[in-house]
């Protein structure tokens, strides 16, 4: 199925991306910097499923930006939307299929860290697994990679560093940085979690992610991750949280997101 | 048959059987069931009889709904739960809570017995819960939401209603009741927590820990219920001073702060009116 899926792809894009980017809730807008765009539904690719999830496309989208081959995947599918992680993670195996070498991964993050804003955009150094879940339980395909995938730099430290030299150079101040931890949701978290995450060591928190991280490290490929703050996580101020504030707050940064995508994939990819 | 289905299926055939819609919902966890004495019956209904309603199996859970009045309200106790650990699924232990919301019911007020993480709790008394750990790796509501029943990402920041702990805190004063508030945490068991377990959680800022209440309060958010929850401590549960606990000390002990619990119950049920 892999080879269908990568083959329906490669039939379309005819030449292999730099760099493949997951788009996160509410940072959609990137597509619109994508030029000679090629659209490719979900539901026209063999073996993959459809986002359900709101602020989610179900498209992959093929153009440049900057010059450089980019494959975006706009929408992307949530274990809580009953999805298994192998489900969550399968398009990550497509990427490597296809030949892709390098993944950027979005998402839309609760900040648990007080001194984070709505707004702020954060590289992801590391990420926490409070799913209860992994993508790779089963029989082990060793032609994917090996059975125990070291995760002790899931996310490139290097390429990260880079990047951030050049946000510096071109926007002022380089992202901040923090620790990821994946959580099941669809509810959001409680005062009391948020409390235990801040002490476990997360600085944000969502629903997403992980399974993608785990799947391309025991593939192989080359990780990135930005988490776009879209709201304080429960109990940091005192107001209920909400999935419009989220959007919201995503549309709010997409423009600065954009421009920073744009600079780290034609610098550094 | 499709999970929507099955709960319009149940509601639809407690509707045929009762008169009036209860206003407060009570879950009673183990040793909790002698609050059933003080309502003042109108049907009683086992899960037997309730279309797509699972069966429970846990020791001192009986399975049936009792509908009738208690200090002048209408409420229904929900006399036997359904666990986790029992090997149904999230949506399954959650099913009657999802039937009260579409009854009808305004308030749903949850019991447990649960361990003292709490250095300074005695077994024997109330914890009003104030919050939440979810630390049974599973939700409720995962999967595709139904958009008449509640958000697909629902607020929890103020899932055990503020104004119902601040009524339970007064009411308690007013009896004499000693009681604590907390964080409970909640494992899926069935096995008991280790000590290193115990101090883990702890460290998480749990004061209680126990097996049930948190997939009933998530859906209970998602479906617009005010909360009341208060567990019975009935050991404690701490990492240096553990001794070996039957399951019968622990419904012996649940017993005895059942009572008070009841009252407390009975209390803030004479002051619900314009509680938000």
């Amino acid at each position: 199925m892999l080879q269908e899926s990568a083959k329906h792809i490669l039939d379309k894009i005819k030449e292999i991306p730099n760099v493949a980017i997951v788009l996160g809730s509410g940072l959609s807008k990137l597509s619109n910097q994508v030029e000679s765009a090629i659209q490719i539904p979900y539901k026209d690719i063999p073996g993959f499923h459809k986002s359900t999830a709101p602020g989610h496309a179900g498209k992959l989208i093929y153009g440049d930006i900057a010059g450089k081959k980019v494959l975006l995947m706009s929408g992307r599918l949530h274990t809580y939307e009953g999805y298994s992680p192998a489900e969550v993670a399968y398009p990550i195996r497509v990427m490597k299929a296809i030949g892709i070498k390098r993944l950027i991964l979005t998402n839309a993050a609760g900040g648990i860290r007080t001194t984070f804003n709505p707004g702020d955009l954060v590289f992801i150094t590391d990420v926490m697994n409070f799913s209860f879940r992994n993508p790779l339980i089963g029989p082990n395909d060793e032609s994917q990679g090996p059975r125990f995938p070291d995760m002790s730099q899931s996310l490139s430290k290097e390429w990260m560093e880079k990047a951030n030299e050049i946000i510096e150079e071109n926007f002022k101040n380089p992202l901040e940085k923090g620790v990821y931890i994946s959580v099941l949701g669809p509810s959001y978290e409680t005062p009391a979690e948020i409390h235990m995450f801040r002490k476990l060591g997360a600085d944000m928190i969502g629903m997403s992610t992980i399974h993608e991280v785990i799947v391309a490290n025991h593939i192989g490929l080359e990780v990135m991750g930005i988490s776009c703050i879209t709201n304080m996580a429960a109990g940091v101020l005192n107001q209920p949280l909400s999935q419009e504030e989220v959007i919201e707050a995503g549309n709010r940064v997409s423009e600065r997101f954009s421009a920073i995508v744009r600079a780290i994939v034609e610098k550094t990819c | 048959m499709e999970y929507v289905e099955k709960v319009k299926e149940a509601v639809n055939f407690l509707e045929s059987k009762i008169e009036r819609t209860p206003k407060v919902a009570i879950v009673l966890g183990s040793g909790l069931d002698g609050i059933k004495n003080a309502v003042e019956t109108s049907v009683r209904i086992k899960y037997a009889d309730i279309p797509n309603f699972p069966v429970s199996t846990a020791p001192g859970h009986a399975g049936e709904m009792i509908f009738g009045k208690w200090n002048g309200t209408d409420v229904v106790l929900m006399n036997g739960r359904f666990h986790y650990y029992e090997g149904y699924t999230m949506k399954e232990i959650t099913m009657p809570i999802r039937v009260f919301q579409i009854l009808g019911v305004q308030y749903l007020f949850v019991t447990n017995a649960a361990g003292g993480l709490n250095h300074s709790f005695e077994p024997g008394h109330p914890m009003i819960i104030t919050d939440h750990i979810n630390f049974m790796g599973d939700n409720p509501l995962i999967g595709k939401n139904v958009d008449e029943w509640g958000a697909r990402f629902p607020d929890m920041s103020a899932a055990y209603t503020p104004n119902l702990v601040e009524v339970a805190k007064e009411v308690s004063k007013e009896l004499g009741i000693e009681y604590y508030t907390g964080v409970y945490i909640a494992f899926t068991g069935p096995s008991f927590e280790t000590p290193a377990e115990l101090k883990m959680a702890r460290y998480f800022g749990a004061d209680a820990v126990g097996m049930s209440t948190v997939p009933e309060v998530i859906v209970a958010s998602h479906g617009g219920l005010k909360v009341l929850g208060i567990s019975s401590i009935t050991d404690r549960a701490i990492p240096e001073d553990l001794k070996p606990l039957t399951a019968e000390e622990v419904i012996e002990v649940a017993e005895k702060t059942g009572e008070k619990i009841a009252k407390i119950f009975e209390n803030v049920l004479g002051k619900l009116k314009g509680i938000e």
